[in-house]
């Protein structure tokens, strides 16, 4: 254009024109400059807060245990704030712009202006699905205000957070008295070690109150000793779930399983064929477990055992942990699971489950159906 | 296969969309201002307003049928507005171009939807801006074409802003600083690198025709202010040397060119008795647009051609005023006429305001090339009138002999020998007495007073080269005024009506001679030197930019060293500058917060209070220390909270933060 102008220029003897040729290209010129020096830019990703979603635990979980919980705990069919940060470092920069895509969601914010404290805008997104949510393909641009050049910065790909399965306490619903008494969680004070505190449930005896931890916390609060009778249970989850949704589901009710089981002082190992089971020494945190089921079936090999998935089963340890009571969540029949519950049921442990869907499974264990509606 | 244009965004800025309004108020005030136009930019100024609302408001929904038919209705209506001004003037507009544009802008802004659209709108409001910048002749009209600019800028910031889905806000001083600098760089531009001279596309066309015809034999004066011979109201063609017009400094018209040179009027053949007339009344009717092919060829060793528009600034006679030789021209009106000497007129008086264009050619007369032209023995084009002595006397033939006895080697050394004499041993004035009755004018100029203005000594030239054997006749017309180098352009004022001689040479033809004291003897040879620094230059007093550059010249490869010294001393302090700078900032980063705030503001307090602190004594003694006066209130709470601060900061490590040492600062003011 500036061209264009300068020949119209020496072509007619418009000086003026000359003049607003060299304005034109000094206006290039500078915002080459200008966008040199809006380089060095930084962006950032990170998870504000969120909001909970109908029905979803977060609302149930007791103080004592999102304190030790992470950060931003976010929930399947929540929606999460994210904050998305732009910074200088160097003094008020602009304009710049980030765009990516968190999980399946494309985003894009932009400002004209960078203060030196740093830009930050909140997005939204949501409801959000369990698993992993990684941030992909996140740009940052900067450049100068016309928009003529254009600088692209270091990406800022990364898991952004884990959405965790939901789940909703099961020991109401009505189960084979057989059943439900041998898997019944031990109580507080059955021990003799002691090995922590935990909130006051009906039934705990009252010589078993921690005097000073209630007055801290302003709520009763009993002291909970090892119980040396009790066992691991072991949630066997299916390894390889037709569909998302019956993943989802098999997730949520192994959380499920595992809050009940937990709640109540017990001990939860997860495991589903060709995934490593979760670590004994996580086996009271609820935080891992859900981090399990939010990656579950990830790590799982695929239907067909062993054989099938050679490569991927060989990478972890596929054995099912040493638990002394098992519930299992399938949706189709595997003969890992089966193997393993026998062993179980060999030992003199106690065996139930649920079966996700219409499948139809050849035993005579205890089970219960759902489908894939939640709650149950 | 369809050729398309790919998909343009729609414009969803509306800041985008105010800075292309903006570019258009600019254009359109540059045409009230410059153009003296006032009904149809206020009109259309009104109704693009609207439009841009109309526009923005509608910008993403389909284009209606009903409106494109009645848009596309209104740009006919506005083109047989153009033409019907342009032809008929019944609207008696200036620019009937800029109006066009003008009301071009005003109707497509109510259908501006995508981005492209806002830049039709911008570019078209660029091309208003040129027309104007045509008919400006000051340096304020660079502040509209800066604003203009900006507009530019701006849209392009905002539009591009919008399409990242920012905010239109920037950092205020980063951003005035670079458009600043953009603005600084663009001037320096301006005023150091040479103008570029390129061929002209053709005549500019920016007035408005007038389409009337020639009355009768009517013949304009040539220049009605410095000769009044015959009727005043123009029916003569004649140079009478026993008077002289009042010449004042009006404006007479503004001449945008590529070069200096004398506007040349009408030519005078013959003389007899202090009278110059034309003796050849023969001409040929031509269309208003003249091009090269009905005009003779450039001449030989050309060294390029330049455009020149003419704006009148009075009423002036119906001759065109022009750089010979002509390439082309164009004048707005219904036909013109070439008499026998090449000089075109319009049927009627060319009015204040009107304008047209010339494309002359740059002959390329320096001395060496016209020394090789022979002499010539015969008239040109067989007019005997150019050979005419009349009534020239011998005394006056004798000395034409005396001056060149020691220059006829070759023609261009005797007619400059001629032209030398009489600029060196004659006085230039306009105060000038009547020509005794019955004395010739020409005698009376070589041998009574010895001094005259323009026509006595041209026509002295003429005559005497006349009596050497050499062709040669007498031009009219105006020198070339104030002419700017920056804006390559020339105010042409009363004062610089001329008259000059034209002397034949063989292989060129004509050539312009002037023997008037403080005028050059040839015309220029080259283009100027199209460098504003140098038409800067000027305007300050003692200051020559080609003195230093001549200095450097004739160093030769030598030259070289001081630019270098200077660029390298240049380099350097900015490397200082910058590392300086670098430090201070590191400094700064290092410094806990308010530290350094802290601390300067202590001084000032110690100096207020007419002690310093001793280097041994603690802030807390010094407080308590007896003070060079009483403390007024306010200043002892004030002590008393610095020192608390510089304690916690020297011995806590908890310097405040720069809102606490302001807070501070401001108690102290």
């Amino acid at each position: 254009m500036a061209a264009a102008i300068f020949y119209y220029g020496g072509t007619s003897n418009v000086a003026w024109l000359y003049l607003l040729s060299y304005w034109i290209v000094a206006l290039v010129v500078v915002a080459y400059v200008y966008a040199m020096w809006n380089r060095g830019l930084q962006a950032g990703l990170r998870v504000r807060g969120s909001e909970s979603g109908e029905g979803s635990p977060l609302e149930a979980l007791p103080e004592r245990i999102l304190a030790v919980g992470p950060a931003v705990p976010v929930f399947e069919g929540d929606r999460m704030q994210v904050e998305l940060r732009i910074e200088s470092g160097r003094g008020t920069r602009g304009p710049a712009r980030i765009s990516g895509s968190i999980g399946a969601e494309a985003l894009a914010a932009a400002t004209g202006v960078i203060p030196k404290q740093g830009w930050v805008e909140v997005r939204a997104i949501g409801p959000l699905r369990r698993g992993p949510v990684g941030a992909r393909g996140w740009v940052l641009e900067s450049g100068d205000p016309l928009g003529l050049f254009r600088y692209q910065g270091p990406g800022v790909d990364s898991e952004l957070t884990l959405v965790l399965p939901r789940f909703a306490a099961l020991a109401d619903r009505s189960w084979p008295k057989e059943v439900e008494a041998g898997l019944a969680a031990p109580r507080a004070g059955s021990g003799t070690e002691m090995f922590g505190v935990r909130e006051y449930r009906p039934g705990d005896p009252l010589r078993r109150i921690h005097w000073r931890s209630s007055a801290r916390h302003g709520e009763l609060i009993v002291r909970e000793f090892e119980p040396p009778g009790v066992q691991v249970v072991g949630i066997f989850c299916d390894p390889a779930p037709p569909t998302p949704e019956a993943a989802d589901q098999i997730a949520r009710l192994a959380a499920s399983e595992a809050w009940d089981c937990l709640r109540g002082g017990g001990r939860v190992a997860l495991w589903a064929p060709g995934a490593g089971p979760t670590r004994p020494n996580e086996s009271r945190s609820l935080w891992a477990v859900l981090e399990w089921l939010a990656r579950y079936p990830g790590l799982a090999a695929p239907r067909g055992g062993a054989s099938a998935g050679s490569g991927r089963v060989g990478e972890v340890d596929s054995s099912p942990p040493a638990v002394g009571d098992a519930i299992f969540v399938v949706a189709a029949k595997s003969e890992q699971i089966d193997e393993a519950l026998g062993g179980i049921r060999r030992r003199g442990g106690s065996v139930r489950g649920w079966v996700v869907g219409d499948a139809q499974l050849d035993s005579d264990v205890p089970m219960q159906r759902a489908g894939l509606d939640w709650p149950l | 296969m369809r050729l398309r244009l790919p998909v343009s965004p729609v414009e969803s800025s509306l800041e985008g969309r105010a800075f292309v309004f903006s570019g258009f108020a600019v254009a359109v005030l540059a045409v009230v201002l410059y153009g003296q136009d006032y009904v149809v930019p206020a009109v259309a100024v009104a109704a693009t307003a609207i439009g841009h609302v109309v526009s923005y408001r509608e910008r993403g929904e389909k284009r209606g049928t009903r409106r494109q038919v009645l848009l596309a209705g209104l740009v006919f209506a506005a083109l047989a507005y153009f033409l019907a001004d342009s032809v008929g003037a019944i609207f008696g507009g200036v620019l009937p171009q800029a109006n066009f544009a003008i009301l071009l802008v005003a109707i497509t802004s109510f259908d501006l939807k995508s981005r492209r659209n806002c830049y039709s709108s911008l570019w078209i409001s660029l091309a208003i801006l040129y027309l104007a910048a045509v008919y400006a002749w000051d340096y304020p009209f660079g502040i509209l074409v800066g604003l203009w600019a900006v507009c530019l800028a701006g849209f392009w910031a905002a539009s591009h802003l919008r399409r990242m889905q920012a905010r239109v806000s920037l950092p205020a001083k980063p951003v005035a600083a670079a458009l600043g600098a953009a603005l600084a760089l663009g001037v320096i531009a301006f005023v150091f690198i040479p103008q570029a001279n390129l061929e002209p596309s053709g005549p500019t066309l920016v007035s408005l025709p007038s389409y009337v015809g020639f009355r009768g034999e009517m013949e304009n004066p040539a220049l009605p202010l410095i000769q009044l011979s015959g009727d005043p109201s123009g029916s003569t063609t004649s140079v009478d040397l026993h008077y002289r017009g009042r010449l004042g400094d009006a404006p007479v018209m503004y001449v945008r060119t590529g070069a200096p040179a004398y506007w040349r009027g009408l030519v005078f053949d013959t003389y007899a008795n202090g009278v110059w007339t034309a003796s050849n009344h023969e001409f040929s009717i031509l269309q208003p647009y003249v091009p090269p092919q009905l005009l003779p060829p450039a001449p030989p060793n050309n060294n390029g051609t330049f455009v020149q528009v003419f704006r009148v600034a009075r009423p002036l006679p119906g001759v065109i005023s022009a750089a010979y030789p002509i390439q082309s021209l164009y004048a707005p009106v219904s036909a013109l006429r070439e008499d026998a000497y090449g000089t075109f007129r319009t049927p009627d008086l060319l009015r204040p305001g009107q304008t047209y264009s010339v494309v002359s050619y740059l002959p390329n007369l320096t001395p060496a090339e016209l020394r090789g032209d022979p002499y010539v023995f015969n008239a040109p084009n067989e007019n005997p009138a150019y050979l005419a002595t009349g009534s020239l006397s011998n005394q006056a033939r004798k000395l034409a002999v005396q001056v060149t006895r020691d220059h006829s080697s070759n023609e261009y050394d005797l007619v400059m020998a001629l032209t030398a004499y009489l600029q060196q041993n004659f006085e230039y004035t306009q105060q000038l007495g009547h020509v005794p009755p019955g004395r010739d004018p020409v005698d009376w100029f070589l041998f009574d007073v010895k001094k005259g203005y323009c026509e006595q000594f041209a026509t002295a030239e003429v005559m005497m080269l006349r009596s050497l054997g050499i062709p040669a006749r007498l031009a009219t017309g105006y020198s070339t005024g104030e002419y700017n180098p920056v804006l390559d352009q020339a105010i042409v004022r009363e004062r610089d009506a001329h008259a000059w001689v034209e002397v034949w040479f063989a292989n060129h033809g004509w050539v312009p001679v002037d023997p008037s004291p403080g005028f050059p003897a040839l015309a220029a040879t080259q283009f100027p030197n199209h460098w504003a620094a140098a038409g800067l230059a000027r305007l300050l007093p003692h200051l020559t930019i080609g003195g230093p550059l001549a200095a450097l010249g004739s160093l030769g490869a030598l030259a070289v060293i001081p630019p270098a010294v200077a660029l390298a001393l240049l380099v350097t302090l900015m490397w200082a500058w910058f590392r300086r700078r670098q430090r201070r900032s590191a400094v700064a980063r290092r410094a806990p917060p308010g530290e350094s705030e802290l601390l300067v503001l202590y001084e000032r307090v110690q100096r207020r209070l007419g002690r310093r602190r001793a280097p041994p004594e603690t802030p807390l003694e010094y407080m308590q220390a007896p003070l060079a006066g009483p403390l007024r209130p306010g200043e002892v709470g004030l002590l008393e909270d610095l020192t608390e601060a510089v304690n916690e900061g020297a011995y806590a490590g908890r310097w405040p933060d720069r809102q606490r040492v302001r807070e501070l600062s401001k108690r102290l003011s």
